[in-house]
């Protein structure tokens, strides 16, 4: 019991121990925080009137965002995966960043559908067992199970590690390995369960399409190992935490393999469609070339192809893939076309045309602009604090001393002592109060 | 137990909108001006979609009065994740403004556009002369939530509280929406299509009937009959 305490204090503690750039990144964080929940107090108050919604596209960027992170927080299981099936200890050693981007991003998917809702306040209708909950039914309710299911294993099981790591000992296999064997297939379930809130629809054919799930997964694996990627690039640059090249390189892999198939699937839906155009595929010529100057998803879609394509070009050559930077840009290029391709490029033309035939252009408004930044604020800053926490204790800078905990070296893994491999322990250092530099 | 439906004659409406103008007034459809409406967020339970064939002058244009369809089989009551749109017994589907938490997953579940969603407080913004002639008998909606047809459900309550207190059941004519009610054109029938002698359960059964999008397997309780003249 009072290693749980100190365990939480000691992570408490740990998040405000940093240096000057990590407060100025925590302040940048909660401001843009801070802008996002002045807009939705607006929207909380006149309606959702202040987005640019319409009878039409009753959906924006709001739940764009929410499809686009929850295949983000599927992605985790690419690390998973390999660390505790297939063993490797590289990547076990960095399979809580993955973890912890998969909390962020199940977070941020929680606060989209939230401020999404109408009357929020009613929110709780949806809790199974407290509320009325129309399961098997409703695609929506096995979506909040699986998110919530998700969020719960996600955060229990690199809790058990981390606490019996902080506590001095090694995880017990038959604890966690169930665990994490649910949490595999649970992470492709929570995307496979989102591709059917859309693709059950029969009166959107651009959704009603079996090829939905699969693109989703596709393109999850894609943009989620890409954002993983920078993520450990930059705990590598910032913290004591080494990200050995390997792991890199095999996530890369990954992205390559998902876009691969990403850009293959997306030309067999471009082929059914366009081989010969029925009334059904009217959603797609709006969204790539635009119907009776309706086009406002024309420069989007092939701005997201374009870069797509550019990433796919630079990571399946070797020798493109294998240098850093490059790798870094098609991670970025990957990013930003998903994003785009599985968020606007998905959710809108659903809508437009509707299933009558009207065509109405969305465009978001500035209040679901500064409402979205502000939500991926906040998963970004819990990211942080989740890594702040758990990379010391993995690191085993960071572990209980029962009667009052003390880091074994000055600093944690924002401090200046210099890491070296990560797993060897430092020499100690003496002096220099903790959390300060010396 | 009734099954009840509606019949729209394509041939004998003119589109003079008297039926939105009556759906608006009986059930406290609110107003939402010009801007609302240039951006599209206006609320009409009865709408009269126009369609256009050809270009000027060989140009066709159809009519289509559409309240809900009421369906047999409805994709908005299956998506709903908290239970607040459902089929009632009698075939109506219903829509409870208190259970809905305005997730919209039913607007974009239906193929007929027909549920709307309140994007602001309208009954608020309303002025307040014309709050006066609101009916007390169909609740204002708050802003948030979902609202629909509910073939003035209002209507067939009193219509049972008079049978029973005369202790006999519901008969012909005695319950009917008012869109129906106010048709110049008697374009709109209403009744029960589980009785095989009412008027709807005939005029259903014509060779000139069918339903929208009927592909879908939504099996529609609003049933049209097509015009008849082919030059339009």
């Amino acid at each position: 019991m009072g290693s749980l305490v100190a365990f939480f204090a000691d992570g408490i503690k740990q998040v405000f121990r940093g240096d000057r750039l990590y407060w100025a990144w925590l302040v940048g964080l909660v401001a843009v925080i801070a802008n996002g929940a002045y807009y939705y107090g607006q929207q909380l108050q006149q309606g959702l009137i202040v987005t640019g919604l319409s009878d039409q596209v009753s959906w924006g960027v709001y739940i764009a965002n929410f499809t686009y992170l929850v295949g983000v927080a599927a992605a985790a299981v690419m690390l998973v995966i390999p660390a505790y099936i297939f063993d490797r200890e590289d990547i076990k050693h960095v399979v809580l960043i993955g973890e912890g981007v998969a909390v962020a991003a199940v977070t941020m998917t929680i606060l989209f559908v939230t401020v999404d809702l109408g009357r929020p306040d009613r929110i709780w209708h949806m809790l199974p067992l407290l509320g009325r909950f129309n399961f098997p039914q409703s695609m929506l309710a096995w979506d909040v199970l699986v998110l919530t299911g998700y969020l719960f294993l996600n955060l229990t099981i690199p809790f058990y590690m981390l606490f019996v790591k902080y506590r001095g000992g090694e995880p017990n296999f038959a604890v966690y390995f169930p665990g994490v064997l649910i949490s595999i297939f649970w992470a492709i379930s929570i995307h496979t369960v989102t591709a059917f809130l859309f693709s059950s629809n029969v009166a959107r054919p651009f959704w009603n399409t079996a090829i939905l799930g699969p693109r989703f997964l596709a393109s999850a694996f894609t943009s989620g190992p890409a954002l993983i990627v920078l993520a450990l690039q930059v705990i590598d640059r910032f913290t004591a935490f080494k990200v050995h090249r390997p792991v890199i390189d095999f996530m890369a892999l990954i992205i390559t393999v998902s876009l691969q198939i990403n850009l293959f699937l997306l030309g067999v839906e471009f082929f059914t469609e366009f081989y010969f155009p029925t009334e059904k595929g009217i959603a797609s010529h709006y969204l790539f070339f635009g119907v009776n100057g309706f086009n406002a998803l024309v420069p989007w879609i092939w701005t997201a192809f374009g870069f797509n394509v550019v990433a796919a070009f630079i990571l399946t050559i070797h020798p493109l893939r294998a240098r850093r930077a490059l790798l870094n840009v098609a991670c970025a290029l990957a990013i930003v076309g998903v994003w785009i391709e599985k968020g606007m490029g998905l959710i809108i033309p659903g809508f437009v045309p509707t299933p009558i035939g009207e065509m109405f252009n969305y465009s978001p408004s500035q209040v679901e602009v500064f409402v979205s930044l502000g939500i991926w604020a906040a998963g970004l800053l819990v990211f942080t604090i989740l890594t702040k926490i758990a990379l010391p204790i993995e690191l085993g800078t960071l572990v209980w001393v029962p009667g009052g905990t003390r880091s074994r070296y000055p600093g944690g893994p924002h401090g200046a002592a210099s890491p070296g491999h990560p797993q060897r322990p430092q020499p100690q250092q003496p002096a220099a109060p903790e959390g300060e530099r010396p | 137990m009734p099954r009840w439906g509606m019949v729209i004659d394509l041939d004998k409406c003119t589109a003079c909108q008297a039926c939105v103008v009556a759906c608006q007034a009986e059930n406290n459809v609110p107003f939402v001006g010009e801007r609302e409406y240039e951006r599209s967020r206006s609320i009409s339970w009865m709408n009269v979609l126009r369609e256009t064939e050809g270009v000027y002058p060989d140009v066709k244009i159809r009519y289509i009065p559409r309240p809900c369809m009421q369906c047999d089989n409805p994709p908005c009551t299956r998506v709903c994740p908290v239970h607040a749109t459902y089929l009632n017994p009698e075939g109506i589907v219903a829509q409870v403004y208190y259970r809905c938490i305005g997730c919209r997953f039913c607007v974009a579940a239906c193929p007929y556009t027909v549920k709307y969603f309140n994007w602001y407080d309208y009954h608020d913004r309303m002025p307040a002369e014309s709050r006066k002639s609101d009916s007390p008998d169909v609740t204002p909606r708050p802003k948030g939530v979902v609202e629909k047809c509910t073939f003035c459900h209002h209507r067939l309550m009193k219509a049972k509280d008079r049978a029973a207190m005369e202790k006999r059941e519901v008969a012909e004519g005695e319950y009917i929406p008012a869109c129906a009610e106010v048709c110049p054109a008697k374009a709109i029938s209403f009744g029960d299509l589980s009785d095989e002698k009412s008027h709807v359960s005939r005029l259903a059964k014509s060779s000139r009937a069918f339903r929208l999008m009927e592909d879908l397997g939504t099996k529609p309780k609003v049933i049209y009959l097509a015009e008849q003249t082919n030059n339009g």
